[in-house]
């Protein structure tokens, strides 16, 4: 039964994952993420992780990837655009081959791995019992792990301030200590606008 | 099904207030920082400069007493450590923190760009080194990468208006993510090998000799792979002079200083932490990258116009000197040790004499209006304290005593050389070739700036700002101090990371 | 495999009849959802007639109560247009991708069942006991949010793929505007959290079972942001900008004919209703009501979820009737700058209580603080988006002046 589930959304996995490359169109390789995104939802039920299973659909499929959908129609990318362009001779076969012998390099490990690719744990062994694991995590996140959680608060706020910088110019530089004597002038000027 | 983790009542983590007091100390700062540009908008915006440079100064205060104090501190089951180790390593975080804040000071003021958000968004990055210093946990290791990569991809494309500043963050922000992938990739594989984060615990897994170690030497590759990008090791290094050159001068000297030392405490941590049994795998591979930047940094280096380029790959070269001593850390336990101090002493040296070279750079680049090594020629002529001091700095990074750099190198291949493995000797004699093919074109610059005629007409002295002066000052007196009484930087970086005799 | 054996049917072995019983209880709620909807569409029309004072459908069957069979009948046989510039695949998909998660949501919401005097809201079908929901995962609310943040895929394609600029408007304002609200939703659920200690749907229920009802014991505020936002969830009046007939001509599905319009507004019904029971359930106690007739016991509970759920569907059809719709960045400043903040502010309110309880602080010294401090922070909120808004209108009249000056 589980083997079954976890083939199933294996192919599920792997068919999304190639249908994102190769999707001429933005708008259908987001889609094809967010199948690859629910298919690891399923895997993450199948290790009775039921609570990450729930947060990877809210987050990645609910959140990410709608807004890539959001940005891709808005700025109106979404038809399928001329690829064949190669500014260096030669990069894309040689990433090809290279592409292609990491991925031979990484199954090979994978494959013969001695005493198979994990140690401690089997691969699916749960974490714990599925109706706690809300729990567990919680617990985790704010006792061994609480302070890189609080560290991320940081990073997000950072992360937010910056988009907000990035994509607006700067108010007040633009006349400010290059020439003083422009924005003053400015600044009547818009006095003058006010009494009229 | 098992059930072996019992559900027991939340308990709240321990937590040692006075370890963890320069990280409180720095946040606050950060933000009072933004609390003031909210309320009080652009009338704030002059005092930012300074409110940060007191901030990193203030969060020296709790260091020097965790420093006089001297326990080593374990936080949160092992994940967060201070020691001598990462208390020296903030120290020159600090440091540098500091001294790109004074060569920020004028600079982000001229260039029409947000003010305030640049000076938190640079402490936020300093916290991320600053906890980088103290992770021993996979987790908490790869949240401080980010939370000191975000802010850097920020800050590379400030210059709003400038293409090659676009061109920069996104080139950075690009090459950064995918590092980033390829790292997260590798630890998930150590997890899974270990079954844990903690990089204690991890060593402890492979003593046990848990695991497939095919697995665990692929995900070592990858971690090693990333902090290769982050110290833009070769063939990670690509990403490196476009950035440095289209990214604001301080920013750059920010990057090539902090954030690489950032991405060698890293390393180090890993390395001898989590992996040091495993020489067998990382030592060949940064044997290779040491040679490959050591040797690909300088030659490219030679062929450079643009100053800010040069710089890059002489940072890449002296990223070069600076892995090689991992190369053999693994050949004994007392080799480790002096390898350990040998990096940080050079990462320690290296930050002041290349802040010191940036601030140059930075002062002469606002007379000229350019960054081509020509608009530098006789730059004695109006900038004769820049010039004397650009030649220290210069020096200092090619090694010549009696500056710090030649100490830093001198600790480099004294770890190389009495390691007695082969492989050492070799590498050691490529550093040797090296020192004298960066000599060639560091000693080019120097010649420029003292001899050459300069270019302008204009030759009134040039105009140095306070904070530029007292930057400088700080890194001449650290680079000659050093190189002086390199006893006392060896005093300073006698830290060790193995836990021995375990 | 542990994940649904909270519902005592599954504990056991399964056999034929608990398969049977599966399927039947899948059945009977998706039944029971479609012939809601057809009542729900006239119940709505009717109404609203009679706001407007007006007659509304009146000659299908009696009281025009088949009117919505009428229209279902006819959308059926009108043909199936497929615009040329469409993207065929999307095209079609995006009306299953909403219909889908709004059936699939109702599944965790327990219709019935006695959770009063320690009863495990059970009941006996054949032998066998069972809860009256379809499904009863551990992560139970978790998986409608999931379930409605797949839902804007519905809206935010149809209009993408429909090739028009229209529709593709209306799905940028819809996406924008389900994404905004889902935090304000999710923070408002997560005070109920607090009390009830579980996320499972039967969980939330048995905890309100004697009259606490969670309505009460958050003190009001998060059910209020829950029903605002919940509102703007389903894209109705007064937040139906995603379909505003006289800026967007329909909205997301002015392409849209036939049968496929029909699945996107079966869906739109399926999920106001879904959305009525979800709140119920949260803060109204769900099925919990006094038992009247010991005779016929499990009758109680569907009928008073029945009530409370009608209670809903008439508030949101008198706010159609009533209100007049936001324009799209009062719509935001809503979302965004009030109810977000408040929401959480008030989480953080009440977590500060629960902890005082566990170690003994006084609850008087607690309420003043926390409240001392949430209008601290909603001041400085206030102040710094009052003092942006001033800086930036001050800076768009600059730089009006200089181009002016330029030219």
């Amino acid at each position: 039964m589980e083997t079954v589930v976890f083939l199933i959304s294996a192919a599920v996995i792997l068919s999304g994952a190639l249908g994102v490359i190769f999707s001429k169109n933005p708008v259908h390789s987001a889609l094809f993420m967010v199948q690859t995104l629910f298919g690891v939802a399923v895997l993450f039920v199948l290790l009775e992780a039921t609570f990450l299973a729930a947060i990877q659909v809210i987050v990645y499929a609910g959140a990410i990837v709608i807004l890539f959908v959001f940005v891709i129609t808005l700025l109106g990318v979404d038809r399928a655009e001329d690829l064949k362009v190669e500014p260096i001779s030669g990069q894309r076969p040689l990433a090809v081959v290279l592409g292609a012998s990491i991925f031979g390099i990484i199954l090979t490990v994978l494959i013969v791995a001695v005493g198979g690719p994990t140690g401690e744990q089997v691969a699916n062994t749960p974490i714990g019992d599925a109706s706690d694991n809300t729990k567990i995590l919680g617990e985790a996140l704010f006792s061994t792990h609480v302070f890189s959680v609080e560290l991320t608060a940081l990073l997000l706020t950072v992360a937010v301030v910056g988009a907000v910088v990035l994509s607006t110019r700067p108010t007040k530089p633009l006349i400010s200590t290059l020439d003083k004597q422009q924005n003053d002038n400015l600044e009547d000027e818009l006095e003058e606008k006010g009494e009229e | 099904m098992s059930t072996n983790l019992l559900i027991v009542a939340f308990e709240r983590p321990a937590i040692d207030w006075h370890a963890v007091a320069p990280e409180i100390v720095l946040l606050s700062v950060g933000v009072l920082i933004t609390l003031l540009d909210i309320l009080f908008l652009e009338k704030a915006r002059p005092y930012m400069a300074a409110l940060s440079g007191l901030g990193i100064l203030a969060t020296a205060i709790p260091l020097l007493t965790l420093g006089i104090d001297g326990t080593e501190r374990v936080l949160f089951d092992g994940a967060y450590v201070v020691d001598n180790f990462s208390l020296v390593l903030k120290a020159i975080f600090l440091l540098a923190g500091y001294v790109v804040i004074l060569l920020s000071t004028n600079y982000i003021v001229d260039g029409d760009y947000w003010e305030s958000e640049y000076y938190g968004l640079l402490l936020a990055s300093l916290m991320g080194m600053i906890m980088m210093a103290s992770s021993r946990d996979l987790i908490s290791v790869f949240v401080a990468l980010e939370l000191l990569s975000i802010p850097a991809y920020l800050m590379v494309a400030w210059r709003k208006r400038d293409p090659k500043s676009n061109e920069a963050g996104l080139k950075y922000y690009l090459m950064g993510v995918f590092a980033s992938a390829v790292m997260l990739y590798g630890m998930s594989l150590l997890f899974g090998v270990s079954g844990t984060t903690v990089l204690s615990e991890i060593a402890d897994s492979i003593d046990a000799g848990n695991g497939s170690s095919s697995v665990m030497t692929l995900g070592i590759v990858f971690v090693v792979a990333g902090f290769a990008f982050k110290v833009s090791a070769v063939p990670f290094h690509t990403w490196a002079p476009d950035v440095y050159e289209g990214a604001p001068t301080p920013v750059t000297a920010f990057l090539s200083v902090a954030s690489k030392a950032a991405g060698f405490v890293a390393l180090l941590a890993l390395i001898f932490v989590g992996f040091y049994e495993l020489s067998n795998i990382w030592e060949p591979l940064i044997w290779i990258l040491a040679a490959l930047s050591m040797t690909v940094g300088n030659l490219v280096a030679l062929r450079q116009t643009n100053i800010v380029r040069l710089m890059a790959y002489s940072g890449v070269a002296q990223t070069g000197f600076m892995i090689a001593p991992l190369a053999v850390a693994g050949h004994s336990l007392s080799t480790g040790n002096q390898a350990l101090s040998a990096i940080v002493t050079y990462l320690a040296i290296y930050a002041a004499m290349n802040l010191g070279a940036f601030a140059v750079i930075i002062t002469l680049a606002r007379r000229t209006g350019s960054a081509e090594i020509d608009s530098f020629s006789g730059a004695f002529h109006f900038a004769p304290g820049l010039t004397v001091a650009m030649t220290i700095f210069l020096f200092s990074l090619a090694g010549i005593p009696p500056l710090g750099g030649w100490f830093a190198k001198f600790e480099v291949f004294r770890v190389l050389a009495t390691s007695g493995e082969t492989w050492g000797y070799l590498l050691a004699v490529v550093a040797a070739i090296n020192s004298v093919i960066a000599l060639f074109y560091y000693a080019t610059i120097a010649r420029k700036m003292w001899a050459d005629d300069p270019s302008e007409k204009d030759l009134n002295n040039i105009e140095v700002t306070p904070s530029l002066v007292s930057a400088l000052a700080i890194c001449v007196l650290v680079t000659l101090l050093f190189g002086i009484f390199p006893q006392l930087v060896a005093r300073f970086t006698e830290v060790s990371l193995l836990a021995f005799g375990v | 495999m542990m994940i649904i054996a909270s519902d005592p049917l599954l504990s056991s072995d399964i056999g034929f009849s608990v398969v049977a019983i599966m399927l039947l209880k899948v059945v009977i709620a998706f039944a029971l959802l479609m012939v809601s909807v057809m009542l729900v569409i006239w119940f709505e029309r009717k109404i609203v007639a009679d706001m407007h004072n007006r007659v509304g459908p009146s000659l299908a069957g009696p009281w025009g109560i088949l009117q919505t069979l009428a229209d279902g009948i006819k959308l059926f046989f009108k043909e199936d247009l497929l615009p040329e510039r469409a993207d065929r695949v999307v095209f079609r998909l995006a009306p299953y991708l909403s219909l889908v998660p709004a059936f699939l949501s109702f599944a965790i919401v327990p219709i019935g069942g006695d959770f009063t005097n320690g009863g495990d809201g059970t009941v006996s079908i054949f032998g066998h006991r069972t809860l009256l929901q379809v499904a009863d995962p551990p992560v139970g609310i978790l998986l409608f949010l999931a379930l409605s943040s797949i839902a804007v895929y519905g809206v935010m394609l149809a209009g993408w793929s429909s090739g028009s600029k229209y529709p593709l408007l209306g799905s940028v304002r819809a996406s924008a505007q389900m994404i905004s609200y889902e935090a304000a939703l999710g923070l408002s659920m997560a005070t109920v959290f607090l009390f009830s200690g579980t996320l499972s749907t039967s969980g939330i229920v048995s905890g309100q079972a004697t009259w606490n009802w969670n309505l009460v014991s958050t003190g009001f505020i998060p059910f209020i942001i829950f029903v605002i936002a919940g509102t703007a969830e389903l894209n109705r009046p007064p937040f139906d900008l995603v379909e505003a007939e006289q800026e967007l001509v329909g909205g997301f599905h002015t392409e849209y004919s036939s049968i496929r319009f029909a699945l996107f507004f079966l869906a739109e019904f399926m999920n106001m209703i879904t959305m009525s029971a979800i709140a119920v359930t949260l803060f109204l106690g769900g099925p919990n009501g006094p038992i009247l007739i010991k005779q016929i016991a499990w009758v109680w509970p569907i009928l008073w979820f029945f009530l409370k759920v009608m209670a809903f569907l008439f508030t949101f059809v008198w706010l159609r009737a009533t209100l007049p719709r936001l324009r799209y960045d009062q719509l935001m400043d809503l979302g965004w700058k009030l109810l977000i903040p408040a929401s959480l502010g008030w989480f953080l309110l009440i977590a500060a209580l629960n902890i005082g309880e566990d170690r003994g602080w006084s609850t008087f010294l607690i309420v003043p603080i926390g409240l001392i401090v949430l209008s601290l922070a909603a001041l400085l909120l206030n102040g710094a988006i009052k003092k942006a808004k001033d800086s930036s209108l001050h800076a768009a009249d600059l730089s009006e002046i200089s181009e002016g000056v330029d030219q």
